[in-house]
């Protein structure tokens, strides 16, 4: 029975490796088998090879979602950056745009943000790219939460050093440059890695002003062929493709983190 | 007190215990059949005014909703109306989600492929919807670079741009919303959707949009029903002649589609129900 039990330190340790592959293999085996089970409850008629002609619009809006989560991630660092320190400001409207910024994108859907976005001040200011609103709009919505990441970040950092370094006469910017933000981008990072997978997951949303991402032609597909499953299995599997390797990351930053402090 | 072994093993009692909790609970919702055979389940998109839609009270109604009732009466069954978005409405007819699909849906030959049709109850055609300041003024002027033109996903529309536009730019939208407000907002040259909506939005949106009323293909509307149930095919097709002979569609035309009918009229352009 011991072989199904993760080794703690004090029981003596059989051959690891294989110990985890195996439970690996019966956990996958046994949803594999209620999946099946599914499956096969609703008598569908599969039809893949229609699918799978179609391949190129998977491969384009896979390409676009990433691309478009890439350069949205590095737009939001810079919004959530922003919107921290405002949120942190002394001087009070200030810390009031930025408080009402974060609870409002966090308090909505993204959906209602982005018919509103788009269809209402993005038509006020005239920008009519989709591509480009469709960036800003995901800016502005992952920018809130990594504000709030950076906050924990920041709040992290132990009263003690603040105090230290005010006793070691830094100002409040060198106290922010050499002792706060080093410290708090390093705690921020796994949470940073997690808020990049929510990303590119939330990024299927943009399908709705016709971006051409991953979830809208795969949508698409489905309703070109006519049929009403196939398609998503690549779109999982497109997601995870990019989700799994994301979320290891963070668990060894956070690995790293951990030993480091 | 307890020693690790026994902790172990009360907790992967519970483990087994719950893991056959689940199983049990997954074998029963895999196995029992949820459909009533006595209910007739309609499905139906309910946001396509005056066919599908929804009331004050958010009842279904519309032309759809009450053929669904002549329709259910005529079988002597109860009704029950799914809301289901217009592409998933094939699958959920599919998997037997529903019976048959009333949903101003075209008998296509691709649709064909996967569900029976009916009898065609209504003929339409696709037409544009062009935003005022758009240099399209007829239909043939659709396929050039650096046009844009908006569908609704799974509808004729969406088949008729996937087929026969080569160089103007297809915008997909899940909401006739949606590609309405693109083409008043001039993000998009024009709208192709059948005759009796787009003349809806023109009328909701004329500063700001022009209806190409012309139909650039024509299509006829049937009854969707699951492939090889030939029973209810024919009691569907006898109700559909029973229906039209006593006056049915007729009198829905005039309780729904007045304003439609006398508008196209006037247009010169055919109208049938």
């Amino acid at each position: 029975m011991s072989f199904f039990f993760e080794d703690s330190p004090s029981s003596p340790s059989s051959p690891k490796q294989a110990k985890h592959f195996v439970s690996f293999g019966c956990a996958f085996l046994f949803l594999s088998f209620f999946v099946f089970l599914a499956f096969t409850a609703i008598d569908y008629n599969w039809n893949w090879s229609s699918v799978f002609q179609y391949k190129k619009k998977f491969i384009d809006g896979w390409l676009i979602s990433v691309g478009i989560s890439f350069v949205t991630l590095f737009f939001s660092l810079i919004v959530g950056f922003l919107a921290a320190m405002g949120k942190r400001s002394t001087l009070l409207p200030i810390k009031y745009v930025a408080s009402i910024y974060i609870e409002l994108v966090r308090g909505t859907p993204l959906l209602v943000q982005i018919y509103l976005f788009y269809y209402v001040i993005a038509d006020a200011a005239g920008v009519d790219n989709r591509y480009v609103m469709g960036v800003v709009i995901m800016s502005l919505f992952s920018g809130a939460y990594i504000a709030e990441i950076f906050r924990a970040g920041i709040e992290s950092v132990g009263k003690s050093q603040l105090l230290s370094a005010k006793a070691i006469g830094l100002s409040s910017k060198q106290t922010y440059r050499f002792v706060i933000i080093p410290q708090a981008l390093r705690n921020s990072l796994p949470a940073l890695a997690g808020q990049f997978a929510n990303l590119i997951k939330d990024s299927s949303l943009l399908s709705t002003i016709a971006i051409r991402e991953f979830t809208l032609n795969a949508q698409e597909v489905n309703s070109i062929t006519y049929s009403s499953f196939e398609s998503y299995f690549p779109l999982a599997i497109g997601y995870l493709a990019i989700t799994l390797p994301v979320m290891q990351l963070s668990r060894v930053i956070e690995n790293k983190i951990r030993f480091e402090t | 007190m307890k020693t690790p072994s026994h902790a172990r093993l009360q907790f992967s009692k519970q483990v087994i215990g719950s893991l056959l909790g689940l199983l049990t609970i997954l074998f029963i919702s895999a196995c029992s059949t949820p459909k009533d055979d006595s209910t007739l389940v309609v499905g139906m998109e309910l946001a396509y005014p005056p066919f599908e839609m929804t009331d004050e009270q958010n009842n279904p109604t519309g032309v759809s909703v009450e053929m669904a009732q002549a329709l259910a009466k005529h079988l002597g069954r109860e009704l029950r109306i799914e809301n289901i978005p217009f592409a998933g409405l094939i699958p959920a007819l599919r998997t037997g989600k529903i019976d048959v699909i009333i949903s101003s849906m075209t008998a296509t030959d691709e649709r064909r492929e996967s569900i029976d049709f009916s009898d065609a109850y209504l003929s339409t055609g696709l037409c544009l919807l062009v935003s005022k300041n758009s240099a399209i003024t007829s239909i043939d002027e659709l396929d050039k670079a650096g046009v844009s033109i908006a569908v609704k996903q799974g509808t004729t529309g969406h088949v008729y741009a996937a087929s026969s536009i080569k160089h103007a730019n297809v915008l997909l939208f899940d909401k006739e919303s949606a590609a309405v407000l693109e083409v008043s907002q001039e993000k998009a040259d024009a709208f192709i959707y059948d005759q009796m909506s787009t003349f809806m939005n023109w009328k909701r949106n004329q500063e700001t949009t022009t209806a190409l009323l012309n139909p650039l293909k024509k299509e006829s509307w049937a009854i969707g029903i699951a492939k090889s149930n030939e029973a209810l095919l024919s009691e569907i097709n006898d109700f559909l002649a029973t229906f039209s002979q006593s006056g049915g569609f007729d009198s829905l035309g005039e309780k729904y589609l007045k304003e439609q009918k006398e508008e196209f009229e006037k247009l010169g352009i055919p109208f049938y129900f």
